[in-house]
């Protein structure tokens, strides 16, 4: 090491290869080289522009940045091409261009290894954003291409914080070229990324997704970042890499200064090669006296060895699910339509809030991954996938476990999922096999195997654990790490063969013996169908599966008497270490299963003197106070004595009229309209669950499609006028924020709807609305459009081809009554 | 990487809340007004007020296609338009201020929107209030960085404001390389994440302007940032 050239092109391409090989392998260090940007600036760079144009405009000066980092040492110098995408760089010059000419510098400075950098897009992506995952691809892809074609010898990708978009990056290094990508995450004091990103996520994520080296980089000096390569370190497959800034950024005299000096950089550096740290450099504020310093100081050492420890994990952006061995694990099973009514309605309709409140139920009561499954024959199975995927984002931080059979609905998923995924499921047919393993791997997700194949499922314990072995025989090909893949010996029914609960057990026993370091998991309720009581069944089975072996089970997390054997299990394998979870949620407890689960918010009876006894009187004045706890026993009562066409339409209705007359008149504003709007809402859930149970259909006034129009994240507007319509009875299919025009009119197109509601808030995305419309008149001309929102008038709506202009709500409301009345 | 300063700020004027609520007297039931007192102090405890702010001489006024365009020093930075160049108007110097309140108001914001639609309204309104606290926290550096100089400052004024163009966004937020160091990023329609997010400038002059707020601390909205305040001093002509 420490060879110096300054003249890339005699170096012998056989000691280029090798120290690369060697540092990608963690037998050798890499040192990559200090700041570009603020060398720039001390050159004369003014602040807000593109520094990246630099490398056509005077590429002296970049070469100048580039040639004294080789001269200190530096094995890898970064190209000046952070921010050069096709987004940034607009009109000034294009991609291919820029990085012609940055690797051109790079090169002209003798760098030993050229390394293409890849900054954020500068967008924020989907669904926080408006960049969908795919054209963040595009524009990383578009870059990557033209590197090649310059001739980088690896990737940088670096300073992200958002993990789905260092995941578009990596991918499209990946599938655009065969060099390595080294990918850092840049993070805040608290330990995360502006995204809320740990780096135990991030090493996960990354190094699963087959990053060469992950790693940090940037916003804060080598003191802070030390603790946080510390922790990434058990969770990375591949070397770990830190870029730290040389200190916090201060401004002195109006200018931007570090403090951290060479020495004590590079002490800071020593402690991290400690835990494992073996690609380093320098970022914002470091010098080429840094990494001389560095230079100095790797030149003494040798790479620690680390073994990342033998562990189950999936995680989400957030949040890793881990298990140690011996550790068992709950995967919620509820968010799938099969055999649930009311799952079924939510998918079909598009409508996800029961969705929404089974994940967060299922969370609370103690799942550590979410099962998502959008199996329904007569759905667009992938888009609603996705649609939950990222709605289920929005509201849980558990991991999540695709679940479907056609392979490109999990891709779908998976893709641009920002995190590690299980997905669920291969089988041991060769189909299965040669369509969902690759996936697995090139996803870098866990996955689950069933034990069946062509000839159906065995009926014996060993034939399972035949099936096992050539699932995994297809993941070891495939270079997915063994602790990635989850057997499932598949429960069946007891009460068809009683034989069947020992096979199963004894499946998971042979599994877990023979085939080391695979993991097992059931979905445990099958055992007792055609059983009463089942949950004791089902309870008793689980015991005895973690017994023989079972990791993780798929149940509803929801069944108490579930959870119980989990949490006690836990004390019995020594998991709950004291016993100290147990003890803690346990003592109160005086039998095993409470008749009754204590509900949330809502369900605690309120008691209230100052309201009528007369429930009719009461829910009027619930719905008018804007009170939604007491509703639902109010309702109740109502329907004792009255139908529910009664409760609607003398109760509920008159209600909410007398809440939009005190809007109109000024007398509410609107928290109070939207309260009285939630509260009435409760009371109609009450009369719809009692008219599902006595066979009556559902009030059904017509369907409205409303959304924010493409490029808008401003959704609260949208969402005050979803209550509403929704109150009056009417079907809401509510297609979100930042909709583009050919999904409206997809849906509209699809379903016949005969209104639509746009809202936009800003002026830049007032053309968005008329092309939504435009594109509606021309596909959909019976469908009447109504637009809203702040920066709309009666004028803008008529310039953008509206039928209606809504200046609030209620006055939507009228108008859908009016066109579908 | 720009020098980033977290601002901590415990409280956000009620009033001010219920001001972006549309509230104009009407009676609330102690239900509501319990809720909105909750949701401003679970906005309070989520936020993550932080700002960069960095002042530059004025280079020139120059006029581009019959539009004032004010250059700033050392930077790729314009000010175009009439409205800005009234506001400017004799300014020696200029603030450049980013703020935003962080990712984490966006991903609350966004778990409301499909659990809590009234909880959104709200705490998007205590959102709004809290993200011109953190401007006004930005503001009294510029303040204090006038004051160092003998100078006085005028009121902030944002891209979108009058003829001042959004389009001016892109560039100051690379002047102050936001994205880096507030993870301020930005939509191709100029849409700033986290929403809760605020840029402006602001001017610094010879003299002191009229109508700032800042003829007495009791008027001036930078007055709980005062780093001026602290060390006895004040800003004004004295």
């Amino acid at each position: 090491m420490g060879e110096k050239t300054n003249d890339g092109s005699t170096m012998s391409d056989a000691t280029h290869t090798d120290l690369l090989a060697a540092a990608l392998s963690g037998d050798a260090f890499l040192l990559f080289d200090g700041a570009m940007g603020t060398e720039l600036q001390a050159r004369g760079l003014a602040a807000g522009e593109l520094p990246e144009l630099l490398c056509l405009t005077r590429p002296e000066v970049v070469t100048e940045v580039h040639a004294a980092y080789v001269a200190a040492g530096a094995d890898v110098v970064t190209t000046n091409t952070f921010g050069a995408n096709a987004d940034k760089l607009g009109e000034a010059a294009t991609v291919e261009e820029v990085f012609s000419a940055a690797v051109a510098c790079a090169r002209a400075a003798g760098a030993r290894y050229v390394a293409a950098d890849l900054g954020p897009t500068g967008q924020l992506l989907a669904p926080m954003g408006t960049l969908a995952f795919d054209d963040a691809y595009e524009l990383f892809a578009r870059q990557v291409r033209a590197a090649v074609a310059a001739g980088a010898d690896l990737f940088v990708i670096e300073t992200m914080a958002d993990l789905a978009e260092a995941k578009a990056a990596l991918l499209a290094v990946r599938e655009n070229s065969e060099l390595p990508a080294f990918v850092t995450m840049t993070f805040q004091e608290d330990g995360r990324t502006f995204l809320g990103t740990t780096p135990e996520v991030a090493a996960l994520t990354l190094s699963s997704l087959g990053a060469a080296a992950v790693g940090i980089n940037c916003s804060l000096g080598p003191a802070e970042v030390a603790p946080l390569a510390e922790r990434m370190a058990p969770w990375a497959r591949c070397p770990l890499m830190v870029q730290a800034n040389a200190g916090l950024p201060h401004v002195v005299d109006g200018v931007t200064v570090f403090d951290i000096g060479p020495e004590e950089y590079a002490a800071a550096v020593s402690g991290m090669l400690d835990a494992g740290v073996t690609v380093v450099g320098g970022c914002c504020g470091t010098t080429p006296a840094h990494i001389a310093a560095e230079r100095a100081l790797l030149d003494g050492r040798v790479p620690v060895r680390r073994e990342p420890p033998d562990r189950f994990a999936v995680c989400g952006p957030q949040r890793v699910t881990s298990l140690a061995p011996g550790a068992v694990g709950v995967i919620g099973e509820r968010i799938n339509p099969t055999g649930k009514r009311k799952m079924k309605e939510a998918l079909r309709s598009g409508n996800h809030d029961h969705v929404i409140a089974e994940a967060i139920a299922q969370e609370r009561a103690g799942a550590q991954i979410l099962d998502v499954n959008a199996g329904l024959p007569e759905i667009d199975e992938r888009a609603v996938m996705c649609r939950l995927v990222d709605e289920l984002l929005g509201v849980t931080t558990l991991p999540l476990q695709i679940d479907a059979s056609d392979p490109a609905v999990i891709e779908a998923a998976v893709r641009s999922y920002p995190g590690k995924a299980l997905i669920n499921s291969v089988n041991g047919k060769a189909e299965s096999l040669s369509a969902v393993v690759p996936l697995a791997a090139r996803y870098g997700c866990a996955l689950v195997g069933l034990t069946l194949d062509e000839d159906g499922i065995p009926a014996t314990a060993a034939g399972r654990l035949a099936v096992a072995r050539k699932i995994v025989a297809a993941t070891d090909a495939a270079g997915i790490p063994r602790a990635d893949v989850v057997i499932d010996c598949l429960a069946m029914a007891a009460s068809t063969d009683q034989s069947a609960p020992r096979t199963i057990l004894e499946a998971i026993r042979l599994v877990k013996a023979e085939l080391s370091g695979v993991r097992t998991v059931l979905g445990v309720s099958n055992i007792s169908f055609g059983l009463p009581f089942r949950p004791l069944v089902n309870a008793t089975f689980l015991a005895a599966a973690f017994g023989a072996g079972l990791d993780l089970a798929i149940i509803n997390p929801g069944v108490r008497r579930m959870m119980d054997v989990v949490d006690s299990w836990r004390v019995l394998s020594g998991e709950d270490e004291s016993a100290r979870f147990y003890v803690e949620h346990y003592a109160e407890r005086s039998d095993a299963v409470p008749t009754a689960v204590p509900s949330e918010k809502g369900g605690q009876a309120e008691k209230d003197a100052a309201l009528p006894a007369d429930p009719v009187e009461r829910a009027r004045r619930l719905v008018l106070d804007g009170r939604g706890g007491p509703m639902a026993d109010a309702m109740r009562e109502v329907l004792l004595a009255h139908d529910a066409m009664y409760a609607i339409n003398e109760v509920l209705v008159p209600a909410l009229d007398e809440v939009g007359r005190r809007f109109e008149a000024g007398t509410f504003f609107l928290p109070q309209l939207m309260a009285s709007a939630e509260a009435a809402k409760a009371g109609f859930e009450v009369v719809r669950a009692a008219g599902e149970k006595d066979g009556a259909p559902a009030a059904d006034k017509g369907t409205v499609v409303v959304c924010t129009v493409k490029g808008d994240i401003h959704d609260i507007g949208k969402n005050i006028v979803r209550m509403l319509l929704e109150n009056y009875g009417f079907e809401v299919i509510d297609l979100g924020r930042d909709v583009a025009p050919e999904t409206v009119a997809g849906v509209v197109v699809e379903r016949h709807v005969r209104l639509a509601g746009l809202s936009a808030l800003m002026t830049s995305t007032v053309p968005a609305m008329a092309e939504t419309i435009e594109l509606l008149r021309e596909r959909a001309p019976w469908c009447k459009v109504v637009v809203g929102g702040a920066v709309l008038t009666p004028e803008y709506a008529e310039m953008v081809g509206a039928d209606f202009y809504a200046k609030d709500a209620t006055e939507t409301a009228r108008i859908a009554g009016e066109v579908l009345g | 990487m720009g020098a980033a300063e977290a601002y901590d700020i415990r409280s956000v004027d009620r009033g001010e809340v219920l001001r972006y609520l549309g509230y104009a007297g009407q009676k609330l039931s102690p239900e509501l007004d319990g809720r909105i007192d909750e949701t401003v102090s679970h906005c309070l405890g989520t936020a993550r007020p932080a700002g960069c702010v960095r002042v530059f001489d004025v280079s020139g006024v120059a006029e581009k296609d019959g539009v004032p365009v004010i250059g700033l020093a050392g930077t790729a930075l314009e000010l175009r338009g009439h409205s800005i160049a009234e506001h400017l108007e004799g300014a020696l110097a200029v603030g450049v201020l980013a703020v935003t309140l962080g990712m984490g108001v966006e991903v609350e914001l966004r778990r409301l929107s499909l659990t809590d639609r009234v909880g959104q309204l709200v705490f998007d309104a205590a959102g709004s209030a809290l993200v011109e606290r953190a401007a006004d926290a930005a503001e009294a550096r510029v303040v204090a960085a006038a004051a160092e100089r003998g100078l006085f400052c005028g009121t902030r004024f944002s891209p979108g404001y009058g003829d001042f163009p959004l389009a001016t966004q892109p560039t100051l937020l690379a002047t102050l390389d936001a994205q880096r160091a507030l993870g301020i990023t930005l939509s191709p329609e100029l849409l700033m994440t986290p929403t809760k997010s605020v840029t402006a400038v602001v001017g610094l002059f010879g003299e002191p302007k009229e109508g700032t707020g800042r003829e007495a601390c009791g008027t001036c909205l930078c007055r709980d940032f005062c780093l001026l305040r602290r060390s006895g001093r004040t800003c004004g002509r004295s």
